[in-house]
């Protein structure tokens, strides 16, 4: 509480990544809000989820401010370093989710206009849970600091890319049954894809949790699944 | 009688002095943390008042609610710690730093809900809903009390509502905060069931009504009279009731199981006698169809925590799975295995696309029992396999014989398989079978026997 006292560095560092960690609770939030206004075509909270995107930014931009002037001021080094550098880069990582989020919740606004989509939005909703599942697992990871956790979360990446390969076909079929589906269509794929893509942000922090904690990179190749092939 | 006076003059007394006595002792008995006595108390008190301010005592409605000072001194600091609910008290951080806020205690249920391992952890690595967060806040700083209603997440998906009141009389240690969260998941859960049952059951009882009245009607009009018609509509009518019956059967089991979903079971089930018992009772029905059953179990006893029932009926269900798609002469595979690590095991075959239905809440150390199940089917297609748990889906071009199922099979096995905090995992390639994985956690012996073996081999 005193001001006058010196805080110790150790006690900085933790403050930075409860930052980090308060952030990746306001994404999380975001994630979970912008899949449950898409499912229940919820307008109104679409547009809350929206307007709260900004709260992220100023929240990166604050983590990044703090991460730097402790580079600059404390010149960490190792361990340390890498604690620093694992807050900043995680914040990035966790900006992208809130802005797919938001673009998700952007979508949900237009798709609220045209027809339900039926089955495929159950599809959709499934694969929201399971990337959020993946999101707070990799933060609950960085909380704890627990490796093998956030292993683990790197290690299933394809899961979320085989949900997507299937809703892709799922939404071609959809979309071929009745040209008059096309525009939702168009929107459900690239809700999807803002899905998968922040599965794949998850993924990276759990490669940056990884690297904070052992000082070394995921070595083997991960399995990743290929798209392009027929 | 003076003697009876004098005695109850001295309860409150004696209890004070329990109560004293039992606070230490409490604090021994945690493991991690040694939590500041004084501080308990404080929290206990506010506990206790929070308590009885929003749950008046029946019958005194008027009356105001009794103060924690006016009734016999209880051991709080026990009393607190045995709560169901998860009770916590915050400690305000520096200005400013929302991020700063630390629990300055927290009761059993909160430490094990939250695994709260260290004192004087920072409230954000417990909870970073920022509704919460901000609740917290606004009782710490703004001195508000409010409440909100959040969701947990993970696997079993609980509703909370969080409870927050600023907490007065803790001089000298800055601004103290009241968090009490209470479980809301029954409420939710039996909200939702109601909904899904009807749209579910609306929906999918209609195909085999139309078809029933469609039959009634021809056998009143133009068949009334054709003896072998009537015959085999009656036959048709038949198989469409029992499938009603089946299907409805299974939505009252699967709605049923969500219910319990969040609440893990207690009993002790050894999954090997499990499949024998399951074995015992396919027999006729695995001999009818021509398909033999290669059932492999380990040598020694795989004792999970879990209802024999609903471990019974996964079984079931996946071995019912296999039958269905295996030609005539088929083989099944069903191999129990134990003990392993919490993660889907590895690939059977190089072929085949492998993917997780269910992944259970990560556990550091803890072991599980195996069970897989395996068919000599035509398989899937990779892109059918995320949609397996899905209500009512059925695989494309498939015939799943001629006594088709409900198509709940495998959402049901899903659900089990969640209250049992375990996961399911499915791999398949077109030609190449289906291979479908289940582990469950291993009861408290099992456990050891799983860091044993992991010792002994490294």
């Amino acid at each position: 509480m005193n001001e006058h006292i010196v805080r110790s560095y150790e006690d900085e560092l933790n403050q930075l990544a409860a930052e980090v960690v308060r952030m990746g609770g306001l994404a999380e939030a975001q994630v979970n809000d912008s899949i449950q206004a898409f499912a229940r075509r919820d307008v109104p909270m679409a547009q809350a989820m929206i307007g709260r995107d900004g709260k992220l930014d100023a929240m990166e931009a604050e983590i990044e401010r703090a991460a730097i002037r402790m580079i600059a001021l404390r010149q960490p080094m190792a361990n340390d370093l890498r604690r620093t550098m694992a807050a900043m880069k995680i914040a990035m990582n966790l900006e992208r989710c809130g802005d797919l989020a938001k673009n998700i919740g952007k979508r949900t606004l237009i798709l609220a206009e045209a027809e339900p989509a039926g089955p495929v939005t159950r599809s959709i909703e499934r694969m929201g849970k399971l990337v959020a599942s993946r999101l707070k697992e990799v933060i609950d990871a960085y909380t704890a600091s627990e490796v093998d956790r956030a292993v683990s979360v790197w290690s299933r990446d394809t899961e979320v890319d085989e949900h997507y390969e299937s809703l892709f076909r799922e939404l071609l079929t959809y979309m071929m049954g009745d040209p008059r589906t096309i525009t939702a269509g168009a929107h459900l794929l690239f809700v999807a894809k803002n899905l998968e893509r922040i599965g794949d942000h998850a993924t990276n922090i759990a490669e940056i949790v990884h690297f904070e904690i052992t000082g070394q990179e995921i070595v083997s190749e991960r399995p990743k699944l290929d798209t392009l092939t027929p | 009688m003076p003697l009876q006076d004098e005695a109850r003059r001295r309860r409150p007394i004696l209890l004070a002095g329990l109560a004293g006595a039992a606070a230490p002792l409490v604090l021994a008995g945690l493991e991690q943390a040694q939590w500041g006595p004084a501080l308990l108390a404080a929290a206990a008190a506010g506990a206790a008042g929070w308590a009885l301010s929003t749950r008046p005592a029946p019958g005194a409605p008027e009356s105001p609610p009794p103060t924690a000072a006016a009734i016999d001194p209880l051991p709080y600091a026990a009393v607190v710690e045995a709560f169901e609910d998860p009770v916590m008290v915050v400690a305000a951080g520096a200005p400013g730093e929302t991020a700063g806020h630390r629990l300055v205690f927290a009761n059993l249920a909160a430490r094990t809900l939250f695994r709260i391992q260290r004192q004087d952890a920072r409230l954000i690595t417990a909870i970073r809903n920022p509704q919460v967060v901000e609740l917290v806040d606004e009782a710490l700083i703004g001195r508000i009390a409010g409440h909100v209603a959040f969701a947990g997440g993970g696997a079993h998906d609980r509703t909370w509502t969080a409870a927050a009141r600023p907490l007065a009389g803790a001089d000298g240690r800055g601004r103290l905060a009241l968090l009490v969260l209470r479980d809301q998941t029954d409420l939710r859960r039996a909200e939702r069931m109601r909904a899904d049952f009807l749209a579910n059951a609306s929906h999918e009882l209609r195909t085999p009504l139309a078809s029933l009245s469609g039959f009634i009607e021809t056998l009143r009009g133009p068949a009334r009279d054709d003896v072998d018609a009537r015959d085999r509509f009656l036959g048709i009518m038949q198989t469409q009731a029992e499938r009603m019956a089946r299907l409805i059967d299974d939505l009252m089991s699967l709605s049923r199981i969500e219910l319990n979903e969040h609440i893990a079971p207690q009993g002790r089930v050894d999954l090997a006698k499990a499949v024998t018992d399951v074995a015992d009772a396919m027999t006729p029905v695995l001999r009818a169809k021509g398909v033999r059953v290669d059932w492999s179990r380990p040598a020694a006893a795989a004792v999970v925590e879990g209802d024999r029932d609903q471990i019974i009926q996964v079984i079931q269900n996946l071995v019912d799975n296999a039958l269905k798609y295996s030609p005539r002469d088929g083989v099944i595979q069903v191999e129990v295995s134990a003990p392993t690590a919490g993660d889907s095991p590895p690939p059977r075959d190089a072929e085949t696309a492998g993917l997780t239905l269910l992944a259970p809440d990560h556990r550091p150390g803890e072991f599980y029992a195996l069970l897989r199940v395996s068919d000599s089917g035509p398989g899937m297609p990779r892109d059918a396999l995320p949609r397996l748990t899905e209500r009512f889906y059925r695989v494309e071009g498939q015939k799943s014989g001629d006594k088709s199922g409900t198509g709940l099979g495998l959402a049901i096995v899903k659900h089990i398989v969640n209250r049992h905090r375990g996961g399911v995992s499915v791999e398949s390639a077109e030609g190449h079978g289906a291979t479908f994985s289940v582990w469950l956690p291993l009861a408290a012996t099992g456990q050891t026997a799983g860091l044993e073996a992991v010792v002994k081999a490294s």
